[in-house]
């Protein structure tokens, strides 16, 4: 991220020395900050909505009857070596808390269903099959409610703030399936590439 | 359709769905709503450092000449160029993401495609770099083998879904 934006900062000061926009520039410099500030101070209220929800949420006990419905599926489609079972719990806990956008909640699950897994299947620092599709579910996103987006839409003005919701819910979908499917194939074939090298060695 | 039922009807059943676990919906709420505001403020002197530099870019002209440097490439997926920036920060940063949409939402309008298809972006992905590094690092892992090459094609192929919804 430092690297991106010192680019971005260089970028755009030699392009404004080279194209003579130096003024613009200097206003630029000065009242950037203050779009975040006004962003923040108008996303504030559906940040402080979302947050009340996830509360109540959190609170009915609606995270952990998710992990539990969750449990048979993701035990169905994680081939854990022998030891990464124990991870099974955590790793349900961290997809539920996720799939509700409970961030806070999902990254220390999260961690602790990759050291247990780590502990059980990694081989000197080698990811294992189960860890590296875990780690891809969690990059796709398995979020149900883009809360951030429907409040950012609705402090720019936005007709109808949460008409991206089924088209975002569908367009997670597909990346998260592509991950799953793409995870096995590439399972399967380091796995019989690495067989044949045992049998050829 | 409208989907300005989703809201309400998500309120009415957290609240009745909270009320028959006996919970004290008031309280939780203030808890989380704490949370929410809590990370906002987390979040603004991220926000404030992307968004100087995407205006610096953008009040200079180097951000059109980067999308129009990109739009081949993104055309061929189905993008506008204005969703360059959104698309390139979207896996390194959820802040610096975000500041790009809302540029684009305040630049090309929130009901225009560009907006929908960046908030439709930005909310089915996640930051892959950084979660990448985080469990990865955690967990020990200095191989990742087909981790990350597998991560940032389906990250592509949650944008191509997203050109093709909106």
């Amino acid at each position: 991220m430092n690297a991106i934006f010192c680019v971005m900062l260089l970028l755009g000061v030699i392009g404004a020395a080279a194209t003579g926009r130096v003024e613009e520039a200097q206003q630029a410099l000065l009242c950037g900050g203050s779009e975040a500030v006004t962003l923040c101070v108008n996303l504030a209220g559906a940040y402080a909505f979302f947050g009340g929800l996830l509360g109540v949420l959190r609170e009915s006990g609606m995270e952990t009857a998710l992990a539990a419905a969750l449990r048979r599926p993701v035990q169905r489609l994680f081939r854990f070596e022998l030891g990464e079972e124990r991870a099974l719990g955590d790793i349900c806990v961290n997809l539920a808390a996720n799939m509700l956008g409970m961030g806070g909640a999902a990254t220390p699950a999260g961690l602790a269903a990759m050291r247990t897994m780590a502990q059980a299947g990694c081989r000197e620092g080698r990811a294992s099959h189960a860890m590296i599709l875990f780690l891809v579910i969690n990059t796709t996103s398995v979020q149900l409610l883009p809360t951030t987006m429907i409040a950012l839409r609705a402090q720019a003005g936005a007709r109808d703030p949460a008409d991206i919701v089924l088209p975002t819910l569908i367009a997670t979908a597909v990346s998260t399936l592509c991950g799953i499917v793409l995870c096995r194939l590439c399972a399967g074939w380091t796995d019989r590439r690495a067989r044949e090298r045992r049998r050829g060695g | 359709m409208s989907a300005s039922f989703l809201l309400p009807a998500l309120v009415l059943l957290c609240v009745l769905g909270a009320l028959r676990a006996r919970l004290d919906v008031y309280s939780a709420f203030v808890r989380g709503a704490k949370e929410g505001l809590l990370t906002l403020v987390g979040m603004a002197p991220y926000l404030a450092a992307i968004l100087t530099a995407v205006a610096l870019l953008r009040e200079t002209g180097a951000l059109m000449r980067l999308e129009g440097l990109l739009a081949p490439l993104l055309a061929a997926m189905g993008l506008p160029g204005e969703a360059a920036p959104v698309v390139i920060l979207r896996p390194l940063s959820g802040s610096a993401a975000l500041a790009a949409v809302s540029d684009v939402l305040s630049t090309a309008g929130a009901d225009s495609r560009a907006g929908r298809l960046c908030c439709v972006i930005s909310g089915a992905s996640e930051t892959v770099f950084f979660t990448g590094s985080l469990y990865l690092g955690t967990a020990g892992v200095t191989r990742s083998r087909y981790a990350v090459p597998v991560a940032l094609l389906s990250y592509l192929a949650g944008v191509i879904a997203a050109a093709g919804l909106v």
